[in-house]
Order: C-alpha cells, then structure tokens, then sequence
C-alpha cells in the first residue's frame, strides 16, 4: 500500500485550483521508518506528503485545533478514521464543505516494529466511508468478531480481572495523551479538568487514573471507532482498547448491533434509544 | 485467610481487604425528582422502615446521571450506587429514562469489566406511588452489598476520618 | 582523587545486584505491558538493571514524584486545622539500580532547580537518603544525542556508584563520591571474582568511546544557544508546532521538566493538598485567574518549551536544561523530534 505519488498530485492539483487552504497528511520523521503528521500550507510542500502502511496516526485530530478551524481543509482518511469524520460531522464540529477528503481503501497499517495492528486485523471496514476521491481498490466489509483479547479476559475470574486493571491504572502518569490524541475527544475543557469542580481530582495517583479513563472510556462509549490513536499515544504502553473494545462488544450486543460512525447522520448510541433495550437487569 | 476463618467480610473483588468489625456499607442514592424521590418520601411518610446505609442525592431526571457520577461515588466513599427513575415511558421529560438505561446498562457492563462486582451499581423504576417497593428495593441493594464486602476504596486511605 | 576500580564478571554483577536487594530497599526498572518503569523491588528476577533505554521511563518519580501530600487538613464550623502528612514514603535510606546516566544527569538539574532560593527539604531528604547506581549504556539509542550536550556524560557528580561494561565480559565498579564508596565498603563486591586491575581506567575510558562513537544525532549545542537566544519571534516556532497536539507527555516522561500545580482533594470537611506534574504545554498552564492567557497558542507554549530548555535555563544556571535521552521523542504520539525542531528553529532567519 503506497498512495504517496496519487496525493501529491492530488494535493499539488487542490492547491493550484485553489481548493484548499491547509492540507493535512504525513511525512517521513527523517530518521527513522516512523512518519510525523503533517499540515501543509502551499504548494513548494507538497514533494514532503508520503502515505503506506506507516501512516497510522488519525488525522482528524487536526480538525479540532486552530491551524485548521474556519479553513477549507484537505485531509488523508483510512476506514477507520473516516468512522470519526464521520462522527464529527454528525456532531457538528466539522462543515462537509470546508472539507476536501482523501479516502483510503485500507489494506492495514503496521505498527512500529512493522507487525499488522490488531485492529486492522478485525476491521469491518477498511475503505473510507466518506470522501471526494478513493484511493485503491475497495474491500467487501468484514463481519463483526469480538476482540481477542476482550474474549481472553472476560473468560477470567472477577478477583484476576481486577488485579490487572489496577496494574494498568497504576501504571497510568495521567499525562492525558489518550485524550489529545483522540479526535473525538473535543471539548475546548475536558470535564475531569474543571479544577472547581466538587468531581474533580486534585492527585495524580492509581485512584485519580482510575477516575480519569473510566470516565474518558465511558463518555466515548458508542462512539468510539477503534483507530487506536489513544493507544499508540500512551508513553506508558497501556492497552487502553480494552475498554472500548469492551463497551463497543456490549453496545453492538445489546443495542441492535450499533457501529458508530458508519453512516452520516448516524449518532453516537447514547444519543438514540429503542423500547427494545434490555430492561431485566433494572429493579 | 485466618480472617475469612472468622466469618469475617471480605471484599469479594479484593480478598485481602477484610472489613473492620460492625462495618455497614455506604450506599449513594442518585434518585430522579418526579418518582423516585417523590417515592422515597411516601416511603417515610407512610412509616415503612428501610435501612440507614442509603445516602440520596436528588437529581432532575435518571438522564441527568451520567456514568461519571457512579465511577465518583465509587471511588471516594460509596461501597455500592443505586439510580433509580422513574418507569419506562413514565418520564417526566418522555424519554429522559429510555437514554438513562442504555447508559446504564454499558456502566454496569464495563465496571464488572474492570472488576467491580455488578451488583456494586443497581438500578431500579420507582414511580412516586411506589413508596413499599422503594424500601424493598434498598433492603435489597443494602443486603447484596454487605454480601460483596468493603470496596477498596482508591482514595479514602488518603483522609483521616 | 584515586579511587578503588573493582573488576567482576556478570556473575560477579550479578551476585553484587542480588546482595544489595536483599540488603537494602532498593528500586529498579521493573517491566510493565512493555516498558521499563521504576519500582521498589525484592528480587533480581523481577527487575531488570539493563533495560533498554528506549522502553525505560526516567527515574525522575522517585525524587520528584507525580502527585505528593503536601499537607492535610480540616476545616468545620471551629475554624481550619493543618496537620503534616503522613511520612513520605520516598524519603527512607534506599538504593537504585539502573539508572540511566542522562537520569543522573536529569538529578543534578532538577539539584540547582530544588536549591535556588527556595531549599525544598522532601526533596532533598530523597537525595541524600539514595545512593544511585548507574550503569553506562553500551551503545546509544535511535534518539539519544546525550552526548553533544554541555556535559560530561563519563563524570556525573549525581552518581555514586558507576558500572561500566568493558570488553571480554569484564565489568568495573567504581564508587564517585564519598556515599558511593561508603556503600561499596558496606556492600563488598564478590572478592573472588574482583579484583584490581592497572589499567582500568584506560579500559573504561575505551569503552567510552565506543559508546560515544554510536552516536547517530550530534548537535553544536552553542550555537544553537546562542541563534535560539537571538529569534524569539521567528516564524518557524508556527512551523514546527503545527503537528503538536498539545497532550504534554513530553513534559511528564521527561526526566529534567520540573513543573508542578498545586490541587487540592477534599471529602466532607476533610481533604489533602497535593503537588502534581504540570506542562508548559498545557493550554490552561498560564491561565489567569482573571481570565488573561499569557500564552494563548500552540506555538508560544512550543517555544516556551524549546527556549527553556536551551536558552533560560542556561542563562541562570549556565548549562542546557535538557540531557538528550530522546525520550520525549519517543514517547510523542506524533513524533516529533526536539532534536529536529530546535536545529530547524536556530538555523532560521528572523
């Protein structure tokens, strides 16, 4: 999977048509196989774009910060990170006209020691759901598999499982990459930061970590499309798709096999309800 | 191990934790304003008995509850949570309850996740006539929680009582 | 100053490591879902003193920890009691193994920061309660440019004991001050298989080399100094920061950035104050109380960053405030290279 030729055309065409003001897309670090996202402004850039199987981060994270806000943006999305498009645009944070979309049909990124990222090994859809232009040759959409992971802990005792969320909460330095790095995670203020108040969390310890992910897990339940830009973020390594792959298990199961961010229009699942939804674990 | 011998509590997540002598647990109360509350209160009025562990907060709607409020109560002094609302399609703001129970349901889903026990957070419909159930409803979350045992609580070692 | 250098093998080492465990409280790197993080330790099993710089987090936590009790108190209708905290659980005699030289390097910075005007004594209690062994990397990492900086990287004052692995397996032990040989004396290395040797010296120095001739990133660090002094309003600040994404991780795995906020926790009528990490990155770092962000977007705080770590820093206490471990690098989700961005930024025309 090697597209960088096809976008800087592309964008080397948008600029000289005077589509766009900023385009954001990767670049290689320098030094290493690793790239760095990139915003480019004009058209001397365009020779630094490249996209192949390195290009993991979600580049929606751009749309929420200044350099890209009331500008007509050009943007590079892979399936999944169309899912979040998707979602902002539903939400309101994004106009459908500001933007000028690369899609990707995903043939799976790699993560840094070159291995294919769980997540792309379960993906439901690789190609991007929404864009101008579509690069590759597009997949059949996958079926629904429960993360593996998920499946091996779940299978554990309440005693085992609780040991080994609190290793990961311990473990947790509360530096909130997860949130920045999250493109859904848009609040110019985070909730668990509002100093005055009464919830809020004056330590950073095991108790204040705990705080902090169950509730940036459970406010991006139904919402989450599993980029794993949180994961990849996490300086301290720690499987933070657990959490959402579990919730995304329970809201497919439960709520008429809910998938966020599939179609336009399409909210998050806590936004809609059913007279159907389980009612028997309820007094 | 000696302590368990003893017929003693322990918290069931976190065996090593055993609870002191005559502990009761602490149970927060997150009621909604037009049924449970109202239902609690016939509760009093009407002189039905349910035990002290429960501590009420009133709150607009069940929909007002967001899952942080639960993680909160858990974390600092709360062994368990009861929410209770009013019944389906009884809402005061017609669907407020209906988005309150999909949340519901995927709070208690991922703390059983994380290892809390799922009956550390319950959920109930008490209409405002309801005034005998709301009692057995307490008596009843009040009874599951001391079978659980003391939660490890993050954060209280941290405060002197 | 002629010290003692004691020669040993690995399983010479390896007793050594074993003996000091059993005898004092020690912290290692312990490994957690992939990456190294220092933890109080009871066997040699569960550490490892070698860990690969790359995946270890700096040892910073130890002395300046991510969130300590800075008092507790009460408040009722009486008025509001202070009480001192429990004590710190840091502040015990203890032992840490496998430090990183540029974590050593990291301790005397945080030092000068600690004992300018205001002398914190918890601080300063940790420090004079630890003896730090390092042990010296074989070769440098893909980030690593610790080398190029303003410092000795072979002499470091905040090491006591020093662990250089020559060649054909023969590993040197020498103590740099006076707690480190105080600690050697009453932790004697295996005496079968230590021994002096002439030319030790010259082998460590050998070894030195070595090391420094793996060095992929060098940098001129004085004129960077001096052309990052001269541009603060360049443009390429805009640049280099437009891929930032603000989330201050850098900050808090970096093993000289000292910042902190003061928060407070209360329960009822009780509660605790605490010291926590802080980022310059942060967008409500200088935040007002009047509402007046002195450093309002992305680039400012992004050159605060860069300046403080080679300009101000330096003009007040006369050396570079970052070490060059390169874990900031490593750790940004984004990739972005402090390295990269002030040799862009000082090779800039205003």
């Amino acid at each position: 999977m090697d597209y960088t030729k096809q976008i800087q055309e592309i964008v080397a065409k948008l600029f000289a048509e005077d589509k766009i003001d900023v385009f954001a897309g990767y670049r290689m670090t320098g030094f290493d196989e690793n790239q760095v996202p990139v915003l480019i402004q004009s058209s001397g850039e365009v020779s630094r774009l490249v996209f192949n199987d390195k290009s993991v981060f979600n580049l929606c994270n751009y749309l929420k910060y200044d350099h890209t806000r009331n500008k007509r943006v050009g943007l590079v999305v892979k399936g999944c990170d169309s899912r979040s498009l998707n979602l902002l645009l539903t939400e309101g944070q994004v106009k459908r006209e500001r933007l000028y979309i690369v899609g990707i049909a995903c043939d799976g990124v790699v993560d840094e020691q070159g291995n294919k990222m769980q997540n792309c090994e379960e993906c439901m859809f690789p190609d991007a759901l929404v864009y101008d232009e579509l690069l590759g040759t597009q997949h059949p959409e996958g079926k629904y598999k429960v993360n593996s992971d998920i499946k091996e802990l779940a299978s554990k005792g309440l005693v085992e499982r609780r040991a080994y969320f609190e290793e990961i909460f311990e473990s947790c330095i509360r530096c909130n990459a997860c949130r920045h790095s999250c493109p859904l995670c848009y609040c110019t203020k985070c909730c668990i930061d509002q100093e005055t108040s009464k919830l809020y969390n004056g330590a950073n310890n095991t108790s204040s970590a705990f705080h902090a992910l169950m509730t940036w897990s459970l406010h991006l339940a139904g919402r989450c499309v599993d980029c794993r830009n949180c994961e990849k973020a996490c300086p301290s390594h720690l499987p933070l798709h657990l959490l959402h792959k579990w919730n995304e298990r329970v809201i497919y199961e439960n709520f008429q096999e809910h998938l966020s961010g599939v179609k336009e229009g399409d909210r998050g699942a806590f936004y809609k309800y059913s007279l159907q939804d389980p009612d028997d674990f309820i007094m | 191990m000696e302590a368990v011998a003893n017929n003693q509590l322990v918290s069931i997540e976190k065996p090593e934790i055993v609870a002191p002598p005559n502990w009761e647990p602490v149970i927060i109360g997150i009621l909604c304003n037009w049924c449970s509350y109202a239902g609690s209160d016939l509760t009093g009025t009407s002189r039905i008995q349910y035990p002290p562990n429960i501590r009420i907060i009133r709150v607009p709607c069940s929909s007002r509850v967001d899952p942080w409020f639960l993680i909160k109560s858990l974390q600092t002094t709360a062994d368990g949570v009861l929410v209770s609302g009013c019944h389906p399609g009884d809402c005061h703001y017609i669907t407020g309850n209906y988005f309150a129970r999909r949340r519901f349901l995927v709070t208690k889903k991922l703390l059983s996740f994380v290892g809390f026990h799922e009956d550390r957070v319950q959920f109930s419909w008490v209409s405002a006539a309801e005034g005998p159930k709301f009692a057995k409803v307490v008596a009843k979350v009040t009874e599951d929680i001391k079978k659980l045992g003391p939660l490890h609580l993050y954060k209280k070692e941290n405060f002197d009582k | 100053m002629n010290v003692e250098i004691f020669v040993t093998d690995k399983a010479g080492l390896q007793k050594f490591y074993e003996a000091i465990i059993a005898k004092n409280e020690t912290y290692a790197p312990v490994e957690k879902f992939g990456k190294f993080d220092f933890k109080h330790v009871s066997s040699l099993s569960e550490c490892d003193p070698d860990s690969p710089i790359e995946k270890t987090m700096s040892a910073k936590p130890l002395f300046f920890p991510r969130s300590a009790k800075i008092l507790k108190y009460t408040a009722d209708s009486s008025g509001t009691t202070v009480k001192e905290t429990d004590e710190d659980p840091l502040a015990g005699k203890r032992v840490i193994l496998g430090m990183k030289h540029c974590d050593a390097r990291g301790l005397q910075v945080l030092d000068k920061v600690y004992n300018w005007d205001y002398i914190d004594s918890d601080y300063q209690k940790r420090r004079q309660n630890t003896v730090v062994i390092s042990t010296r990397c074989d070769k440098a990492g893909t980030h690593c440019f610790c080398t190029s900086l303003d410092y000795d990287v072979q002499n470091l004052d905040a090491m006591d004991v020093l662990i250089v692995k020559g060649q054909d397996g023969k590993i040197f032990i020498k103590a740099r001050t006076e707690k480190g040989e105080d600690f050697l004396k009453s932790n004697p290395i295996d005496s079968a298989n230590s021994k002096q040797h002439p030319a030790s010296e010259e082998e460590m120095k050998k070894q030195y080399d070595a090391f420094a001739a793996s060095f992929r990133l060098k940098m001129n660090y004085k004129e960077i100094n001096e052309n990052l002094s001269k541009i603060f309003d360049t443009p390429e600040f805009e640049n280099v920061s437009s891929n930032c994404i603000g989330c201050n991780t850098c900050a808090f795995i970096c093993p000289t950035c000292h910042c902190f906020k003061i928060s407070d926790e209360k329960i009822k009528d009780s509660g605790v104050r605490y010291k926590c990490y802080d980022s310059c990155n942060n967008g409500y770092f200088t935040l007002m109380a009047g509402g007046h962000n002195p450093r309002p977007a992305k680039y400012r705080r992004w050159r605060q960053r860069a300046m403080h770590k080679f300009v101000y820093y330096k003009e007040r206490f006369g050396e570079n405030l970052c070490v060059g471990c390169g874990r900031c690098t490593i750790s940004c989700p984004v990739n972005i290279s402090i390295f990269e961005v002030v040799n862009q930024v000082a090779k800039s025309e205003k």
